[in-house]
């Protein structure tokens, strides 16, 4: 079986995570940053789903905490709507996670990628196949 | 503007389902307007059929292009050297824009992405509600701006019905009756006496029931194909 990927798209400012803070995490784990988590876009978590992840984690700053005001309360939003997507091609919405951490809190993070991370693979122990 | 909104996915990837290469178009008139069928529109779709297919094992590609318009000839003549490269369009344009396309490329194999629904306006984000149904025979002088053929659900010209209940219509308790609204806006404008006279039974020839309506300026037309 070939290994297993997570794509985590988060803001800026809620952690500093390298590869080694998710090294513990039995799987390719990509971590792609973006301004603010407002900034990601359906498309993007489509993409990586594309890209052969498995799951993808969106990560955005605690509610009311967010510098511009709702940019995670939009990303949760667009991480709705990639699940409506997902379900209307068959594959499980829980593939796609939404997770608000304290701002620059790696720990906080990295848990959030490792109950995504069990979240795929209980889907994958169900048999489903995302490519 | 042209309300619509997308397909189910399920729906567009039995339409392509021959096919392994195709493009999606999208509009940037109402259907970028109304969050349907812009730039955006067109990515989310065409990586969600991509999706779809490769999750098939039969990978589908896609080029991906939005038209400043869709429903004016000139914007269409890209579809042109398209229909070279792809098998098939799916085109996120309301029915016009396809109409518009299937006209003028028959051998362009055009498939809608989008349901067209109506003409409506955008009160809120995220929000669209319908205004005007393209009657032909406008009346709203009499009404207070407010139409009873879009807004009534049985289209009354001479309302309320007997469903109408405390400002509110009987199909939905949140909808409200726009014969209750026309009365209480010509009451505040003082303009009641608009409603003292009977509307006899519409002409519906020009909503479209005396065929496909067209319009026609002679001191714009230069070059009429017709």
């Amino acid at each position: 079986m070939s290994q297993l990927k997570l794509a985590i798209l988060c803001c800026h400012y809620t952690n500093e995570a390298t590869a080694q803070d998710v090294a513990d995490i039995p799987a390719e784990v990509v971590i792609k940053r973006f301004p603010c988590s407002g900034r990601i876009e359906v498309v993007d978590i489509l993409r990586a789903l594309e890209e052969d992840a498995g799951a993808v984690l969106v990560a955005g700053c605690e509610k009311g905490s967010c510098h511009n005001n709702t940019g995670s309360l939009r990303a949760e939003k667009r991480v709705e709507a990639a699940r409506k997507i997902l379900e209307e091609i068959g594959l499980s919405p829980e593939r796609v996670q939404m997770a608000f951490v304290p701002r620059l809190d790696t720990g906080a993070l990295v848990e959030a990628a490792k109950r995504t991370f069990e979240t795929l693979l209980e889907i994958s122990a169900k048999g489903e196949t995302s490519s | 503007m042209i309300i619509a909104e997308r397909k189910p996915i399920k729906r567009i990837l039995q339409m392509i389902e021959p096919f392994e290469r195709i493009a999606v178009i999208g509009c940037r008139g109402c259907v970028a307007i109304c969050s349907a069928g812009g730039d955006r529109e067109v990515e989310i779709l065409a990586a969600a059929l991509r999706l779809a297919r490769k999750r098939q094992g039969r990978p589908l590609k896609t080029v991906e292009d939005t038209f400043v318009r869709q429903c004016d000839p000139e914007y269409l003549t890209p579809l042109g050297e398209l229909k070279e490269k792809v098998e098939a369009v799916v085109s996120l344009a309301c029915g016009v824009g396809v109409n518009l396309a299937a006209d003028l490329f028959p051998d362009l194999k055009i498939y809608p992405g989008v349901d067209t629904s109506f003409y409506g306006a955008n009160p809120a984000l995220g929000e669209w509600e319908e205004k005007c149904r393209g009657c032909g025979d406008c009346i709203i002088d009499f009404t207070g701006g407010l139409c009873p053929i879009a807004r009534c659900a049985k289209n009354l010209l001479n309302g309320p019905c007997g469903g109408s209940q405390n400002g509110k219509c009987e199909i939905r308790p949140e909808v409200p009756c726009v014969w209750h609204q026309i009365y209480e806006r010509l009451k505040a404008r003082g303009e009641l006496e608009k409603l003292s006279q009977i509307f006899p039974a519409k002409n519906w020839i020009p909503a479209g029931h005396g065929g496909p309506r067209e319009r026609k300026r002679p001191d714009l037309q230069m070059n009429s194909q017709k």
